[in-house]
């Protein structure tokens, strides 16, 4: 027997969605052959969202379906990216005629899947792409890598957007706003311990005691250096520092913070982390004008929590704070 | 009436039958290769797609049957299989009623030119595309009206593209990390496409 909590693991995904399906049947529904998720009552005479990626990430994508915010979303296995075919039938079922953006987080499987899925529709549908690549680790100098790895942000994404395109903001304007929050966040994460995957049952890599892993992704991939584990006032220092800036935030701006447990991280833990991160930005005279704690986007088990700073402006608060209803986020 | 010098739906079918006869046939050799400049999964990925598509294969017309083998590539992961998917996909937006070889060449070329979109990759990356292009570039400049001869010149030039990824260094997909390592392994994506049009040979 496993310790996780699951039949076979081929059927992992599927029963979990199951299960999102009981608990919050009045919100969503979810499709099988192929699977994915959409919300309960559709949209109607609006331009579609839609997201997806691997599992593994939840409450991250299926758990944002619902009004304000996903009209579909297409998970994929663990890790793994949804295939085309999943991607294209959400299409299908979500669209209402005003047309479709796809948010993608910058994995080489995402991005291929979800424009392959948009290429194929071409002639009927119109999609356009929104590519979350918020990760600061995984920045480089030189343009022929695949670029900055897609993260926390994407939450900030499918808020802002799912608002706009709720109030009637036309397709190449939620796209164009959606890169806009793109291009003014960035992440940082870090763990203390690796997650474990549950169709391998290992944990995908090992940490001495006293030692913590920088720049972690959300795919149990190692970060971009081991460094000696830090107490929480200066680990929050050093994952804001860099944020900062990299996103040209200076004093007197106004920022979305989003403290982000990567699964095994307690709520606790967060609060103290949320708490370090408003004292660090106060000493900077940046204003925390929003913020969002808890366990939004997962790595399954891994220990550990990333921060994410989006630079705000007063219409960006205005779609942050509409009305969502869906599983995982509700105001 | 179809004209004798158009591609049927029933052509059509026994092309991909062959086709994935010889994939299946031959998967050993192609799982070989990427064993050699990849993860070493692609003979058999490709294999268990077609065994799928072998069994879906519908449709009047060549648009509906591509269409038809384009589903079952879409559903497997990886790069390779999608991409696939996408080519035989495109093919299927192609016209309703039998393909005189201007349908041909027009299909192949809007097909490829998506591969080549979001593969991001050109000739002389070492991929399905360095024989993709040369085999559509043959059907859009053939004279002939004849189908087979025009998928014979495509099979010739598709064998050529394909030969020419031994001796290059890969830019796109798993052999991209090994650099001059695989630099003489011919790409197993590019292989199979020449195999693709030859398989037409016999239709």
């Amino acid at each position: 027997m496993s310790r996780f909590f699951m039949n076979e693991r081929e059927t992992l995904v599927e029963q979990a969605l199951e299960g999102l399906a009981e608990a919050h049947g009045g919100l969503v529904d979810v499709h099988t052959d192929p699977l994915f998720v959409t919300r309960r009552v559709p949209a109607a005479g609006k331009v579609a969202l839609i997201s997806g990626g691997g599992s593994g990430h939840e409450p991250l994508h299926t758990g944002f379906v619902g009004s304000g915010m996903l009209d579909a979303a297409v998970p994929g296995e663990v890790f793994a990216s949804p295939t085309a075919l999943q991607v294209r039938a959400a299409i299908r079922a979500a669209d209402t005629g005003e047309g479709t953006v796809t948010v993608v987080k910058n994995y080489t499987g995402d991005v291929l899947n979800f424009s392959i899925a948009a290429e194929l529709l071409a002639e009927t549908h119109r999609v356009e792409q929104v590519l979350v690549d918020d990760d600061l680790a995984t920045q480089r100098e030189d343009d022929g890598g695949p670029g900055r790895r897609g993260t926390a942000a994407v939450v900030a994404v499918e808020k802002i957007c799912g608002a706009a395109a709720e109030a009637g903001v036309p397709l190449a304007d939620v796209r164009l706003l959606g890169q806009d929050v793109v291009a003014r966040s960035a992440t940082l994460s870090v763990a203390f311990e690796a997650c474990t995957n549950p169709m391998t049952g290992k944990r995908s890599f090992e940490l001495k005691p006293g030692r913590m892993e920088f720049g972690v992704g959300i795919h149990g991939e190692r970060g971009i250096e081991t460094r000696p584990a830090l107490e929480a006032a200066g680990l929050v220092e050093s994952l804001v520092g860099p944020l900062i800036e990299s996103v040209g935030i200076k004093r007197g701006h106004s920022v979305l913070a989003i403290v982000n447990g990567l699964g095994a991280t307690h709520g606790l833990e967060l609060g103290v982390a949320a708490r370090e991160t408003r004292r660090v930005l106060d000493g900077l005279g940046v204003n925390i004008a929003r913020s969002l704690v808890g366990p939004y986007v997962t790595s399954l088990d891994m220990k550990g929590l990333s921060i994410t700073l989006t630079a705000l402006t007063d219409d960006l608060v205005k779609f942050w704070d509409a009305p969502v209803r869906t599983p995982a986020l509700v105001w | 009436m179809t004209e004798p010098n158009e591609l049927t739906g029933e052509q059509t079918k026994a092309w991909l039958l062959a086709f994935a006869d010889r994939v299946i046939k031959d998967a050993d050799e192609l799982t070989e290769l990427d064993r050699q400049a990849g993860d070493g999964d692609f003979g058999w990925n490709i294999s268990s797609a077609l065994k799928r598509a072998r069994t879906n294969l519908e449709g009047e017309n060549p648009a509906e049957v591509f269409q038809s083998v384009s589903d079952t590539f879409l559903a497997s992961g990886g790069t390779s299989g999608p991409l696939f998917g996408l080519w035989f996909g495109r093919l299927g937006a192609g016209p309703s009623a039998p393909w005189a070889v201007s349908d041909l060449a027009k299909a192949f070329d809007t097909a490829t030119g998506a591969v080549r979109r979001l593969g991001k990759a050109e000739v002389g990356h070492k991929t399905m595309v360095d024989a993709m292009v040369p085999a559509t570039e043959a059907l859009a400049a053939t004279e002939t009206r004849s189908w087979r001869e025009a998928l014979q010149e495509a099979a010739r030039a598709a064998r050529v593209g394909a030969d020419s990824t031994s001796g290059m260094i890969a830019h796109r997909g798993r052999a991209s990390y090994l650099g001059e390592r695989a630099q003489q392994v011919l790409d197993p994506g590019a292989l199979s496409i020449a195999w693709f049009f030859d398989a037409a040979e016999g239709v």
